[in-house]
């Protein structure tokens, strides 16, 4: 027999068929074994799912959880899934988006069910309007961003912190990125920032400059704590590393606005309720988890103390699983 | 006065006063009818945008368009990834694995490659996609083989027929070769918005949005396959009365099969570096953790992600021209090597079977073992050293950086920022004129005019500053190495992997080292953009170097030439057409990697295109930032493209 392109094709898929018995055929593969198998559970958990300690518990479902940039968000949504998985037998999984419109799109396509920490205040109104989205209330957070000088800044410049005074400071903050202007260092893309409408509207002689990461802001306040060097820049709380670096907030007059979209610009950043969103999905499943989501609510020191754990090189499952050892009667109170 | 007369003829003479006319134009006008705009403010054209986005978000399930075609569409396409997903990397339900485990993966790898090509590029295969797990990114592979396993199967279901059909028919080629050469233009990142908003954020998106990167590629080579067919069998053929589809399945199909398999290759490369992009609109997979690790600075997470892209890739491309290179040779295999294929080909399929079953039975087949998995000590190492490189040599990373930004960049952005738009505008335009005659002229104009009414000009020029540096960079880089490449067979195999490499490479992955070693600047998006466009570059000038006759290159030495005189009098004149040609495409690369470097800081267009995904107050933006970033691609492609053509040969260049 002369061995053809065809044969080769009659060969692959005769092998390829019999895979597909095998498949159809077996009876006790590792998914049902792995199920009951205590040491075989945490071998084969995974950056995606785990499965369930107990098969009982399964009726609670798959679920996924948005994960945004920054350490705090990763703090909560950790603690959540650690307890929906032990305690609910949820699958859940763990998805990387963008604040805001990418997240609540992803929500209105199924894709994901569950933000944890939203700073919008109010910008997800037209996916509530459509019915995708569910507002489950305050997660317990107070927010606040602001502008961030390092500490020494203030005793050298006592004047620094009235915002309105920083045209008075250009010098310093000059860099070769920003060029004439001072360097307004501006949260990432992903973040909630009117920065540059505060510059507009106080016509302060800054360039806004966008770092792209939590970090590339953590280094500079770092640098700048350490090596004297002047920096302004985006930052917030509830964030562990207010307690490492002694920062202080440049303030701008009162505030009148909670959605970043309608901000005047001659307005600081206003202390927020930080916010949970569910999928409607998720809200009229019924599902245990749901409940647990609506009642889910911590305070800052209780989300810093886990993200400077998780800092300090705990992996964010450890770091969860030790508060939530720590604290059984806050989690007993989600529960129902 | 005849120095006046020749310099009058001579094209760079033009080009110099034009530049001088505007250097003065600006520095009087400077500053005058600046369009800086503040990030958050809109335009009219982003408003408009913003009200459509608007339309089709409340319209989604209502709209027929979207009812009986987007949806359905998105649909299918979702649950056809998520089936490849469910077999080889998703875990549904209460399961801890997919259906098949990883051994069961591993061997089907292994047992494909085996049967389209040879047993030493299977075990290549199986040793990349075993390294993916040992750097402890086997999830997250999986997850993007099957995204581009996916997107590649849609790809070519579509693009094939497109294609085959285009290279028989002048007509349907003619109507479709805008479309090609657009797709060829568009950087990756202004396909995502969209995109995401037409088919939502998820599975579905990222792989539409994959299909219509990759297909244009698939429809191009295959079209040019069947074109590129010596007519003479053809004619044969039709002579001996075969009908048309008899001659295209007897004659054309089989004798295009090569170029054919090679359209899938391609196809299938351009497909992985776009899935890991695509992660910025929910594709799943190693683009997760590439993010990630930019987003925390993680440079040792990031070597893991964006190595594990390497070995997928190489993977990809190896198992696909190996079968390329056995669809030549596999009918001159004698009887003896035929049975003992044969018998290999039983032997492997029995025992992959036997591997899907032991991996569906045996936890130790079925997860990838922890034992193998070194990511933590590498990614540690990785981390530590790209510490000490960035403190060791601060001089260049921060030094360099520094002075290479206040001498150079900054003057040229205030510069480019600070013109009146309208004095660009007709530099630009009889720019074009010179070197590309009137109808470029016409098409820059037309662009130049669209990017000045989405109102983000000045965003413009802070993009295209940071283009127009990285261009001259590269080509100085392409033209030096290109030139030794061409000229010295010794160095043209030093330095082929790192151009194969180079070539493989997502444009994402770039971005990690280059954030690790000059922060988040304009200049490491620069930087990444020289890495991305010179193997291209360096490539084209080669082939353009050893395409001078060895004629021409005799006369030169016989008259007594230095080597350097051959190669600034002979050769690099010859091949100035390859020269320009480089450019074009050097530029085209850079444009798409320096509006991703807005993840790095590198600001502009690319950063309104991010923002935009994210900020719903300035999505309209995001798109308009889109369009500019097309339109500009338009017009550095037609000018470039326009001098590589119409230059006129003046020295007779042997084609290769």
């Amino acid at each position: 027999m002369k061995l053809t392109t065809r044969n080769r094709f009659a060969v692959t898929v005769a092998s390829a068929a019999a895979a597909g018995l095998v498949l159809a055929g077996c009876s006790s593969d590792v998914n049902d074994t792995a199920a009951t198998t205590e040491a075989a559970t945490t071998e084969a958990t995974t950056e995606e799912s785990v499965a369930p300690a107990e098969v009982a518990m399964a009726d609670c479902g798959d679920w996924t959880i948005a994960m945004h940039g920054w350490v705090g968000y990763t703090a909560s949504a950790q603690v959540l899934a650690e307890v929906a998985k032990s305690d609910l037998g949820c699958n859940i999984t763990q998805t990387k988006l963008d604040e805001a419109a990418v997240t609540y799109d992803a929500m209105e396509a199924g894709s994901a069910d569950v933000i944890v920490e939203d700073w919008g205040g109010g910008r997800w109104q037209d996916w509530i309007d459509r019915g995708a989205i569910v507002d489950v209330g305050s997660n317990g957070n107070v927010g606040l961003i602001g502008m961030y000088v390092p500490a020494w800044m203030v005793d050298e410049y006592p004047d620094i912190i009235d915002g309105t005074k920083l045209n008075d400071y250009v010098d310093l903050f000059k860099t070769p990125e920003s060029g004439n202007k001072g360097a307004w260092y501006e949260g990432p893309p992903g973040y909630t920032t009117v920065g540059q409408k505060i510059i507009d509207s106080y016509g302060l002689d800054y360039k806004a400059i966008n770092v792209g990461s939590e970090q590339a802001l953590l280094d500079l306040f770092e640098k700048g704590q350490a090596d004297k060097k002047p920096v302004l820049g985006y930052f917030w709380e509830p964030n562990y590393f207010l307690a490492k670096i002694d920062m202080v907030r440049v303030n701008f007059p009162a505030n009148d606005w909670t959605d970043a979209a309608v901000a005047s610009g001659k307005t600081d950043y206003p202390a927020l309720d930080l916010e949970k969103l569910i999928s409607s999905k998720l809200a009229d499943s019924g599902s245990p988890f749901a409940t647990l989501v609506t009642n889910f609510t911590w305070t800052n020191a209780d989300q810093n103390s886990v993200a400077l754990d998780i800092e300090d090189g705990m992996t964010p499952e450890e770091a969860a699983q030790k508060w939530i050892a720590a604290n059984p009667d806050v989690v007993a109170g989600w529960m129902s | 006065m005849e120095w006046w007369i020749k310099l009058k003829s001579s094209k760079l003479f033009w080009v110099g006063v034009i530049l001088l006319a505007w250097i003065a134009a600006t520095n009087v006008f400077y500053g005058k009818s600046s369009t800086e705009l503040s990030t958050l403010t809109n335009t009219p054209m982003s408003d408009w945008f913003s009200l459509g986005m608007e339309y089709i978000r409340n319209n989604r399930y209502t709209n027929p368009v979207f009812v009986y075609v987007i949806n359905p569409i998105r649909s299918f396409v979702e649950i056809f990834v998520d089936v490849i997903r469910f077999v080889i990397s998703s875990p549904s339900g209460s399961n801890v694995i997919p259906l098949v485990g990883w051994l069961g993966t591993l061997s089907v790898v292994g047992y494909l490659v085996y049967a389209t090509s040879r047993l030493r590029f299977a075990i290549l295969a199986m040793a990349l996609l075993l390294g993916c797990g040992v750097l402890g990114m086997w999830m997250f592979t999986m997850d993007t083989l099957a995204m581009t396993l996916g997107a590649v199967l849609l790809s070519l279901a579509i693009g094939l027929p497109i294609g085959i059909w285009a290279g028989l028919s002048d007509r349907v080629m003619n109507a479709i070769r805008p479309i090609l050469d657009l797709a060829q233009i568009l950087p990756t990142l202004v396909y995502l918005a969209p995109l995401a908003l037409v088919f939502l954020i998820g599975v579905a998106a990222a792989t539409v949005a994959t299909m219509i990167y990759s297909i244009p590629i698939a429809v191009r080579i295959t079209a040019h396959a069947i074109r590129s067919l010596r007519t003479g069998p053809l004619e044969a053929a039709e002579s001996m009365g075969s009908t048309r589809i008899q001659t295209l399945k007897k004659v054309q199909l089989p004798m295009a099969k090569r170029t054919i398999i090679l359209g899938v290759n391609q196809t299938t490369l351009a497909a992985l570096s776009f899935v890991v992009i695509a992660a910025l609109i929910g594709a799943p997979g190693l683009g997760l953790p590439v993010i990630d690790s930019l987003m925390i600075r993680d440079v040792g997470g990031g070597f893991l992600a964006g190595g594990a892209v390497v070995l997928l890739a190489i993977m990809l491309d190896r198992s696909t021209s190996a079968a390329v290179e056995f669809s030549d040779s596999s009918d001159f295999l004698d009887e003896k090597a035929k049975s003992r294929r044969r018998m290999g080909l039983i032997i492997g399929g029995v025992s992959t079977i036997a591997a899907i079953f032991v991996s569906r039975n045996m936890l130790w087949a079925a997860v990838f073992p922890n034992q193998l998995d070194v990511s933590e000590p590498v990614s540690e190492w990785i981390s530590s050293a790209a510490l000490w490189v960035t403190d060791t040599f601060s001089f260049f990373t921060v030094g360099f950086n520094e002075a290479f930004t206040v001498s150079v960049l900054n003057p040229l952005e205030s510069g480019l920022t600070g013109a009146p738009w309208f004095v660009t505008v007709i530099a630009v335009t009889i720019f074009a004129v010179l070197v590309g005659g009137f109808r470029v002229s016409i098409v820059a104009l037309i662009m130049m005019l669209l990017i000045f009414s989405t109102g983000l000009w000045f965003d413009t020029m802070v993009t295209l500053s940071q283009v127009l540096v990285a261009g001259v960079v590269v080509l100085v880089i392409g033209v030096v190495l290109g030139v030794f490449t061409g000229r010295s067979e010794r160095f043209a195999q030093f330095i082929r992997p790192f151009l194969d490499a180079g070539q493989t490479l997502p444009a994402f992955v770039y971005l990690i080292p280059v954030l690790a070693l000059f922060g988040p600047t304009r200049f490491a998006a620069i930087v990444c953009g020289i890495f991305y466009a010179s193997p291209i570059v360096i490539r084209i000038v080669a082939d353009g170097v050893r395409g001078v006759s060895t004629n021409m290159m005799e006369a030169a030495t016989s008259m007594g030439s230095s080597r350097f005189q051959s190669i600034y009098k002979v050769q690099l004149p010859a091949s100035k057409r390859s020269v320009l040609l480089g450019a074009n495409q050097g530029l085209i690369f850079i444009l798409a990697v320096i509006v991703i470097g807005a993840y790095v800081g590198a600001g502009g267009l690319g950063y309104l295109v991010i923002a935009g995904l994210s900020k719903p107050e300035i999505q309209g933006k995001g798109i308009a930032a889109g369009v500019a970033i097309v339109a500009l691609g338009v017009v550095l492609d037609r000018i470039a493209h326009a001098a590589a053509h119409r230059e006129p040969k003046r020295l007779s260049v042997s084609k290769s």
